[in-house]
């Protein structure tokens, strides 16, 4: 049990000692491999961070910075594949209804204090009351020899990516937001609005192998043109979401860049509540009516996976590649579906964009200009993000809208939106069979016969054109030659665990 | 130095400034060498050549063209805006200077309001009542000027208030709305007009500034402010980008900074 | 000295009566505005009951008007509240943003006195010769550029072809007061410029005018060098008379510098101000707005009482605002 008055003088000594020891650690040493630890990095960040208490962030560019902090009994690598992180193992029973994991010996928080089952039970329980997306958990029980035992309220065997969520010491939830005590290979040292987050090594991670570097300072820029100038400028090593136009203009020489599917799902979505969009026929003459490597080419100079469907190819397995070129580009077919609908001569719409998404605003403005070949009279409308969430997204009062599609990386996240009574199925889409594939899903045990639904529920979608799917676009980093290590992920995640310098400074 | 001959100079120059601007808008009304929103993966991003006189954007469109098309919404929000602000600011301001007292109080302290309130705020309320067209960014734009001109109209007013003429034209009892549009208002003329050639350069940054919030001319179209906030991404790659709106806003404001001098300098030999 | 009393108080009631107004108008907006706190926090993959427990937590639960009438409470005794979305004291989040706003304002106003004195002195003694056909022409193109357009042009000049500035490398003063300096000597510069144009102007207006009065006249006759007449009599008078446009010009500056420091990506109030608005953080929002109109006020006041002194006809009539 942990005391928290003593907790806090504890992490206020640790505070003092990391700080202490990061200023006076100016020496880079050298790890076995000839790696170089110690050292500084800077990330740029264009997202003012908000929320840090790990059960209730919810925000991509919150999330993408507290990995390195918190750690969940199982964490993703940047190949996507789950590995044991604070647990060593799990045993799934037959039935699918109970999951029991090893938890690790001799990890400790931030805070000194020892990892132990209660942490695991006290934040599992916790997360589940606070995260929608964990309440399967019925209960969590401590069995004594270190092993904690997870018991679903309906069996499923797809679950154990949900247990990347975070372990906080026990009874620290009222105050996690603050104290930001994990067990990652970083400490989250101070926060500074407007300015930005910095977090110092971990000098007792349980992998004594990581992380590197001393120090990693994640630097808000007021938008991508201004921390583009500052990576130039070498005051910013790290800038992740960059476009192929601004990666072109970088000195090879000096910097590194990345490319990676992302696992995101860009698409004019339509409002299938609204005439005229309530016409299946109406919604594939617009799938055909588009040219989507034009507009891959014309918006990320080719740095984009062009899709069919909700689902990104990303995904592996549950992705069917035989949707792919259902809808290429054809003007004839499209005009006949619209005449058949009664628009022969095309109709008059409205998109509207979240005016700080300068990709979605460019990408409408391409969609309105070859949706006039078909004679359909597309009206931009730029609302600001506040608005877009309200009206568009919650609201639902819109005919129309360019936006991507994020979700974690498990296919029954991407798809569970489309279910016709879900609160976030914003388009209105609703298929009796669909309903049905996603109710099933998770009562499914057998791997491939999950797949197999999976593949089943795309060709509906993609037969009932729900939206206008545009593309999953690359994921681009640029990174300082300085350093090396760093990985990217097919999900919102700056690892910076293994991110070191090239050399020694 | 003749100042007359110093002055047509003026004139001369900023007709000329201005009329490059009209032409381009009469021109881009009845015709562009390529589609003004048509875009092309094959052509972004083209310096300036034969075919593309002033180079293609991002989206491979012809900036020249973008130009010719450009120039209506620049033309009509500076013009609606500043009419709407003169007009607003004109009562006020007259009101205000003539009556002094309680009502000049209020007018004040509201006009200070609206001052002090940043506008790009009136202009999100005015796009979320109404929807973010040009039209209601127009109205929004008139609001946060008209105090500026309230405030010249006012002072200019109280100066003109101790003349003869309006002294006599107060003892003949002649209707105040006579004295203060017949009698006052073309005296202010030339403390006006540099107000409002101002305010249109102004009204037109302002409008720029705004289509970085997404308020103001809605894309496709473009005004030459909002071609600016939007080449400033590529401002290292593509500087035409920049050069040819900054050249068009040069020439409009500069131009119409030089007539206002013109206006200025007759309008003082005028009256001597 | 019972009428001073009696004025300044009619001042102190305007300006309370401005500030409540501009507070009135920010609610009145947000009343109207769509869009919520908790959404924008959370984003859009958080489900309905996420986003009311946070609303909850955060009190957004109560109607507006009540919060206002609340905050309004809490601010006439001087607590502005804490930022909904970032969780700090709003004077707290004003004040770290200060030195960037407030230093560019008075840079530029040093950069226009500096530069557009000497040169209203040079060109006014002389009107109509080359010198200051060129430097008056010079000023009405750089006041037809828009202050963003010559910010990305000269950084374009700086950082690309000298690479002496990088954008976004600013330093706290408190870290370091030269390198805080330098930092935001560029975009003080851009603010500057135009209004260097404007003062440029008038002054050398004034002066010329200055220049043809009988006391220089006078002067001259008695035997002062011009040199000793310029700094003796002609800046110094028209400095008096241009009070009025250099109070103008602060206010613009003020105004320049929430455009200039989004260009050049400083942490002012301009940004804090954007925030404020996109995460529809009414407290800190309020308190933003409160800040910059009671700057605004100041400024029209101290113009008004200075011209009220100089200008009797002003002084005689009805001097207030």
């Amino acid at each position: 049990m942990h005391n928290s008055s003593w907790k806090k003088i504890l992490a206020g000594a640790l505070t003092l000692a990391l700080s202490f020891s990061a200023a006076s650690c100016t020496q880079n040493n050298q790890g076995e491999g000839g790696e170089v630890y110690g050292g500084e990095a800077v990330v740029g960040i264009t997202q003012e961070p908000m929320i840090f208490d790990p059960h209730t962030v919810e925000a991509a560019g919150d999330k993408e910075i507290l990995f390195n902090v918190y750690e969940g009994l199982y964490k993703y690598d940047s190949t996507g594949t789950l590995n044991p992180c604070l647990a060593t193992d799990v045993v799934i029973s037959d039935d699918a209804s109970q999951y029991t994991f090893t938890i690790r010996e001799g990890v400790t928080f931030h805070d000194g204090s020892e990892l132990d089952a209660g942490d695991v039970v006290y934040s599992l329980n916790r997360a589940a009351e606070l995260m929608p997306e964990l309440s399967f958990i019925e209960n969590v029980t401590d069995n004594g020899d270190n092993t904690v035992t997870v018991t679903l309220a309906t069996p499923n065997s797809e679950m154990l990516s949900y247990f990347t969520t975070a372990i906080i010491p026990e009874d620290s939830g009222d105050t996690i937001g603050e104290t930001r005590i994990g067990t990652g290979p970083f400490v989250f040292t101070s926060y500074e609005a407007g300015i930005g987050i910095v977090l110092t090594r971990n000098e007792n991670y349980w992998n004594p192998e990581l992380p590197y570097l001393d120090q990693v300072t994640f630097k808000i820029c007021a938008d991508m043109d201004s921390g583009f100038l500052e990576l130039q400028s070498g005051a910013i090593d790290i800038f992740p979401y960059l476009t192929t136009d601004k990666t072109a203009q970088l000195d090879p020489s000096q910097f590194d860049v990345l490319e990676l599917g992302s696992n995101m799902v860009q698409g004019l979505f339509l409002n299938n509540a609204v005439a005229p969009f309530d016409d299946v026929r109406v919604r594939q003459a617009m799938n055909y009516a588009i040219d989507r490597d034009e507009i891959v080419s014309l918006i990320m100079d080719g740095a984009g996976l062009p899709l069919t469907t909700a689902m990104s190819p990303v995904m592996g397995e549950a992705y069917d590649t035989s949707l792919d070129g259902t809808y290429n580009q054809d003007i004839e077919q499209a005009q006949a579906l619209l005449a058949e609908a009664g628009y022969a001569d095309g109709f008059d719409m409205t998109i509207t964009v979240p005016s700080n998404y300068l990709v979605h605003v460019n990408t409408a403005v391409a969609l309105a200009d070859q949706l006039s070949a078909v004679g359909i009279n597309a009206t931009i409308e730029q609302v600001d993000w506040a608005t877009w969430l309200d009206r568009v997204y919650a609201g639902r009062d819109y005919e129309s809208t360019v936006i991507c599609l994020t979700s974690d990386y498990a296919p029954y996240d991407v798809i569970n939106r489309y279910i016709s009574t879900g609160d976030n199925n914003f388009i209105n889409y609703s298929n009796p069979n669909v309903d049905e594939i996603i109710t099933n899903l998770p009562l499914t045990l057998d791997e491939g016969e999950r797949i197999s639904m999976y593949r089943e529920l795309l060709g509906y979608m993609t037969e009932d054109a729900a939206s206008v799917y545009i593309q999953d676009p690359y994921s681009i980093c640029a990174v300082n030659n300085r350093l090396t290590g760093y990985e990217l992920y097919p999900m919102y995640v700056q690892d910076m665990s293994t991110v070191r310098l090239a050399t020694a400074e | 130095m003749n100042p007359s001959a110093n002055s047509k100079k003026y004139l001369i120059i900023g007709t000329a400034l201005i009329a490059i601007v009209i032409a381009f808008f009469l021109i881009g009304l009845v015709w562009t060498p390529y589609g003004i929103n048509s875009t092309d993966s094959a052509s972004k991003f083209m310096a300036p050549c034969a075919e593309h006189i002033f180079g293609t954007d991002n989206l491979g469109r012809d900036v020249f063209s973008r130009c010719l098309a450009a120039a209506r919404y620049t033309l009509l929000v500076s013009f609606a805006g500043v009419a709407v602000a003169l007009a607003l600011g004109t009562i006020t301001g007259l009101l205000a200077g003539y009556f002094g007292g309680l009502l000049d109080k209020v007018i004040m302290v509201l006009s200070n309001s609206v001052m002090c309130f940043p506008g790009i705020l009136l202009a999100l309320v005015a796009v979320a009542v109404f929807g973010p067209s040009l039209y209601n960014v127009i109205w929004a734009l008139g609001l946060v000027f008209a105090p500026t001109f309230a405030r010249v109209y006012r002072s200019s007013t109280i100066e003109l208030l101790g003349r003869d003429y309006i002294l006599s034209a107060k003892v003949m009892k002649v209707n105040p709305i006579r004295i203060m549009f017949v009698h006052i208002l073309p005296n202010l003329m030339s403390q006006i007009l540099p107000a409002v050639i101002i305010g249109l350069a102004n009204m037109t940054l302002f409008e720029s500034g705004m289509s970085y919030l997404g308020l103001g001319v809605q894309p496709p179209a473009a005004s030459y402010g909002k071609m600016l906030a939007d080449a400033q991404s590529y401002m290292v790659t593509a500087p035409w980008l920049i050069i040819f709106p900054t050249l068009m806003l040069v020439c409009y404001i500069l131009g119409l900074y030089f007539i206002s001098e013109w206006v200025r300098t007759s309008m003082r030999g005028g009256s001597k | 000295m019972g009428s001073t009393v009696r004025s300044a108080l009619i001042k102190i009631c305007e300006f309370l009566l401005t500030a409540l107004l501009v507070s009135f108008f920010t609610f009145v907006v947000f009343s109207i505005i769509p869009g919520d706190t908790a959404r924008v926090m959370l984003g859009p993959n958080a489900s309905e009951e996420q986003v009311q427990a946070l609303r909850e937590e955060l009190g957004l639960d109560a109607p507006l008007a009540t919060r206002y009438i609340s905050w309004l409470g809490d601010a006439a005794k001087g607590d502005f509240g804490k930022s909904i979305s970032f969780g700090q004291p709003v004077g707290e989040l004003i004040a770290s943003r200060l030195p960037v706003t407030l230093g560019m304002s008075l840079i530029a106003l040093i950069f226009v006195l500096v530069i557009s004195f000497p040169m209203a002195a040079f060109c006014s003694r002389n009107p109509g010769d080359l010198t200051d056909k060129t430097l008056s022409t010079a000023g009405h193109i750089l006041f037809a550029i828009p202050p963003f357009a010559l910010s990305m042009m000269l950084i374009l000049l700086f950082s690309k072809c000298f690479h002496i500035f990088a954008a976004g490398r600013y330093t706290a003063p408190s870290a370091n007061f030269g390198a805080y300096l330098v930092s935001l000597l560029l975009p003080s510069f851009c603010i500057a410029l135009p209004k260097i144009a404007m003062t440029f102007k008038f002054l050398r207006a004034s002066m010329i005018e200055y220049s043809r009065g009988d006391f220089v006249r006078t002067a001259k006759s008695h035997g002062l060098s011009d040199l000793r007449i310029m700094l003796r009599h002609i800046i110094p008078n028209s400095a008096v008379s241009s009070v009025t446009v250099i109070s103008l010009v602060l206010s613009d500056i003020l105004g320049g510098s929430l455009i200039v420091e989004q260009v050049f990506n400083l942490p002012g109030l301009g940004r804090l101000l954007l925030s404020a608005i996109s995460r529809r953080d009414f407290p800190l929002l309020s308190g933003i707005v409160f800040y910059l109109a009671m700057i605004t006020v100041l400024l029209y006041f101290l113009s008004d009482v200075i011209s009220a002194m100089i200008d009797p006809r002003i002084r005689d009539g009805r001097a207030s605002t």
